[in-house]
């Protein structure tokens, strides 16, 4: 019960936070592009949601270890899309900190480019985490 | 008083025996035996039962410490393709969702020599 319950609190910070990277970048470009300070608060939004993604997917390794001692056995493809993930979460989080520092100073297509890197690198965590669960 | 404590013992009842039976998971490798000679020029058929028990979701297969792949049948047949000479070590262990073994496994070791 308690160990079920403490997976099901980890898959749902991670669950809202995947929802939050993909989403609220897709957000700051379309259907239009919102002003700079908008944006401001969209990339804290977005890295502060990547911080929530890196945690609690480090939650599901402890809570295993808590209760068998053990972490997740991940191999091959498994565990080179948690690989992939780890990178786009650690990569988004730089850029949603170079955006809040230096944003100001950017041409509107360097501030575009930025959230369609955001975009892209949350969808390809997206889709590493079906492989993740699936081939493992 | 006495309806309250039968009410109470059958409650605590009720509730443990199905969770003690229902955690026992568990895995059977039927075939190779454990300590099978086999042919290297051979497939090797796997055959295995599983029970996931309470806590299990699908179960792991290992040759040689390394993760093969991933069954998902209680029970069947599954070939590993031929294993090189020598000994080896064939594992089945069963996994939670987030894919951490519950503690149920079972592990046979095999050797593959040429035949004469």
């Amino acid at each position: 019960m308690f160990e079920n319950l403490s997976y099901a609190i980890v898959q749902l910070l991670h669950n809202f936070g995947a929802a939050a990277v993909v989403g609220i970048a897709i957000f700051a470009l379309y259907p239009a592009a919102q002003p700079v300070p908008i944006q401001r608060g969209f990339a804290w939004l977005v890295g502060i949601g990547w911080s929530v993604q890196a945690l609690s997917g480090m939650g599901f390794g402890a809570v295993s270890y808590y209760f068998y001692e053990k972490l997740p056995d991940l191999n091959g493809i498994a565990f080179a899309a948690l690989l992939v993930k780890i990178t786009c979460a650690a990569v988004s989080i730089g850029i949603a900190v170079m955006f809040l520092r230096r944003a100001a100073g950017w041409t509107v297509e360097q501030r575009r480019a930025a959230w369609k890197l955001l975009i892209a690198l949350g969808v390809t965590a997206l889709t590493a985490a079906a492989f993740l669960r699936w081939f493992a | 008083m006495r309806t309250a404590y039968v009410l109470a013992a059958s409650l605590v009842l009720g509730c443990y025996v199905p969770v003690s039976l229902a955690a026992d998971a568990s895995v059977v490798i039927s075939s190779p035996v454990n300590g099978a000679k086999l042919d290297p020029k051979t497939p090797v058929k796997l055959d295995y039962e599983v029970s996931m028990g309470e806590k299990g979701d699908h179960t792991h297969l290992y040759v040689d410490k390394s993760e093969a792949l991933t069954l998902r049948g209680l029970k069947g047949a599954h070939s590993i393709g031929t294993l090189s000479p020598g000994q080896h070590e064939i594992c089945i262990k069963v996994v939670n969702k987030a894919h951490t073994p519950i503690g149920a496994q079972q592990c046979i070791k095999v050797s593959v020599e040429p035949t004469a």
